[in-house]
């Protein structure tokens, strides 16, 4: 190695820090970041100083968008901390919370797993389509939603009604992707592995499954969601505990702060089963995380 | 004697719905055609003459409506696990490795772990991609996959090797440079035989020891030349070879009045 070639490696080592650390701020996009954290306090903003609620004069259609809002129908951000502090202290809402959080997990396991079961039997075994394919459509149709006082019941004021709701509609968000995504997996991968003697447990194994994984993260990651949403929507209807009774307890008591700090908690513990499951997804769809240049779009 | 590694005996394949209404398509039409065991066959014609369908029916992946398709003199049956197959797309699963691709033959074999690791390093070493084993499909280029795929076809030593338009989708520099370390990878496997299909002439003559033009649908062998181009063949020299231009020249008039 010439002394010049030495040379050159050896700048190169000193400003590899430097240029490490260009990168990493790169990574960060501040202007990002910055244009964020604008957007965030102009809402607290326009939240905690009430100009939101004190009415915008525009009228479409005759319709206000915007009205003037009575103060008991609303709360503000700091009376709202108020209260998830005092939450926080608080024994039974931790209850509640783990009463809502177990009824959607159910519901997601439950759902989520035969969801994907059954999507896949009839992705793969086309009689099995052709039959049911017609009846899950009608079924997947009718607004499941309005089943949640009928559930009660049938399943009664506990947990049961609500992990049957949301395992009715966790079902259809994971079964209907799913066998499309069967029918989808490229047909080339079929036939090279059936020329190379795969059977068809083979197949089913090293071409099916790993190629519907992407649309059925994609379907499972929204099912977690909606999970919740069907939980704490069958709390509305009846039960004894729960966020969702708690939240409904608290409108009806015009108590705002309380009904907007539990609808915060919600939408965290959504967030974080989503956040679990998108964990999980990185894990088993590495090949795809590279593909986008290691950013892993979300639902 | 021993019999031919591929034998097609009176071949007709008719494909239809069984919709009285509709015609049938005749693909591949009373053909006969012998390969002896170590021969590199290439099968030109225009598209849709069924030169596609000769190789599904040798890889077992359909049977012929009439006739006979016979390899070592046995009828087949169904696929094969000596037979590899190549397609004009890669094909290869994007959520493995380049190691991982090469390995699925193995896989689907039930070869322990550490003999398939060993055998695909060594192919993917070859063909000069020891540094790409861990990378995944996207981010290689057509021709880098392309060389996976043919180390996935090789892996599972295959007694013949069926390939379909396999440098179809390559830019030409790319297709040249494949094209010699595929021919000097066949070169150095003695004893295998390959049939090439291609719609490209200049491909086949240059890779070939023997060259079939099929007519237009129904599609019929319509002529069968031997070409005379001694081994081992130097791909990217070859070209400017008279008796190159001359055989590529003597199968074009053949295969001319075929592409309407």
């Amino acid at each position: 190695m010439s002394s010049s070639e030495l040379n050159e490696l050896s700048k190169k080592s000193k400003t590899d820090s430097q240029e490490l650390w260009r990168w990493r701020m790169r990574q960060l996009d501040i202007p990002t970041q910055l244009l964020r954290l604008t957007v965030l306090v102009a809402g607290f903003l326009i939240w905690q100083y009430e100009l939101i609620f004190k009415g915008v004069p525009i009228t479409i259609f005759g319709f206000e968008p915007l009205p003037k809002i009575n103060p008991i129908f609303y709360a503000v951000p700091t009376d709202i901390w108020g209260y998830l502090a005092d939450y926080y202290h608080d024994l039974l809402f931790w209850k509640d919370l783990w009463v809502t959080l177990q009824e959607a997990i159910w519901g997601f396991v439950i759902g989520g797993s035969t969801g994907f079961i059954t999507g896949i039997l009839l992705g793969y075994f086309l009689r099995l389509q052709k039959v049911f394919g017609p009846f899950l459509v009608f079924a997947n149709a009718v607004p499941k939603i309005a089943f949640a006082p009928i559930l009660i019941l049938w399943y009664g004021v506990d947990m049961g009604s609500k992990i049957a709701l949301a395992v009715i509609i966790v079902f259809f968000i994971v079964q209907m992707p799913t066998t499309a995504a069967v029918g989808l997996v490229d047909p080339d991968l079929n036939t090279l592995a059936t020329t190379m003697g795969a059977t068809k447990s083979q197949l089913f194994k090293k071409v099916v499954v790993p190629g519907i994984m992407p649309a059925v993260f994609g379907a499972l990651r929204l099912a977690a969601i909606y999970a919740m949403l069907s939980v704490v929507f069958g709390e509305f209807i009846a039960s004894k505990r729960g966020l969702g009774q708690k939240l409904l307890v608290s409108t009806n008591q015009f108590n705002m702060a309380s009904a907007f700090a539990l609808m915060l908690v919600l939408a965290v513990v959504a967030l974080g089963l989503n956040g679990i499951i998108g964990l999980t997804e990185r894990r088993v769809l590495k090949w795809q995380t590279t593909r986008r240049g290691g950013q892993v779009v979300s639902l | 004697m021993t019999s031919p590694s591929v034998e097609l005996n009176n071949v007709s394949l008719i494909f239809g719905d069984g919709d009285p209404r509709k015609e049938n398509v005749t693909a591949v039409d009373n053909t006969s055609l012998e390969i002896p065991a170590g021969q590199f066959v290439a099968i030109v014609g225009p598209s849709g003459c069924g030169k596609t369908t000769i190789l599904n029916m040798l890889a077992g992946l359909i049977k012929p409506t009439l006739g006979s398709v016979k390899r070592h003199g046995v009828e087949v049956d169904g696929p094969s696990r000596d037979i590899g197959y190549m397609l004009a797309r890669s094909a290869l699963s994007p959520w493995r490795t380049a190691k991982q691709n090469v390995e699925l033959g193995l896989e689907i074999r039930g070869m322990s772990k550490q003999e398939r690791s060993e055998k695909s390093l060594e192919l993917l070493s070859q063909l000069r991609l020891e540094g790409f084993a861990d990378s995944y499909p996207s981010m290689l280029s057509q021709g880098m996959q392309q060389r996976v795929a043919i180390a996935r076809t090789l892996a599972i030593d295959p007694d013949l090797w069926l390939l379909d338009e396999p440098f179809g989708a390559l830019d030409a520099q790319t297709r040249l440079t494949v094209q010699s370390e595929f021919i000097s990878l066949w070169e150095s496997n003695p004893g295998k035989t390959v049939i090439f299909v291609t719609h490209d002439l200049e491909e086949a003559v240059l890779l070939a020891d023997r060259v079939i033009v099929m007519t237009a649908r129904p599609g019929k062998i319509k002529s069968d030349t031997i070409v005379p181009i001694p081994r081992p063949r130097i791909v990217d020299e070859l070209k400017f070879d008279p008796v190159f231009t001359e055989t590529e020249h003597k199968i074009w008039k053949e295969l001319r009045d075929e592409l309407v």
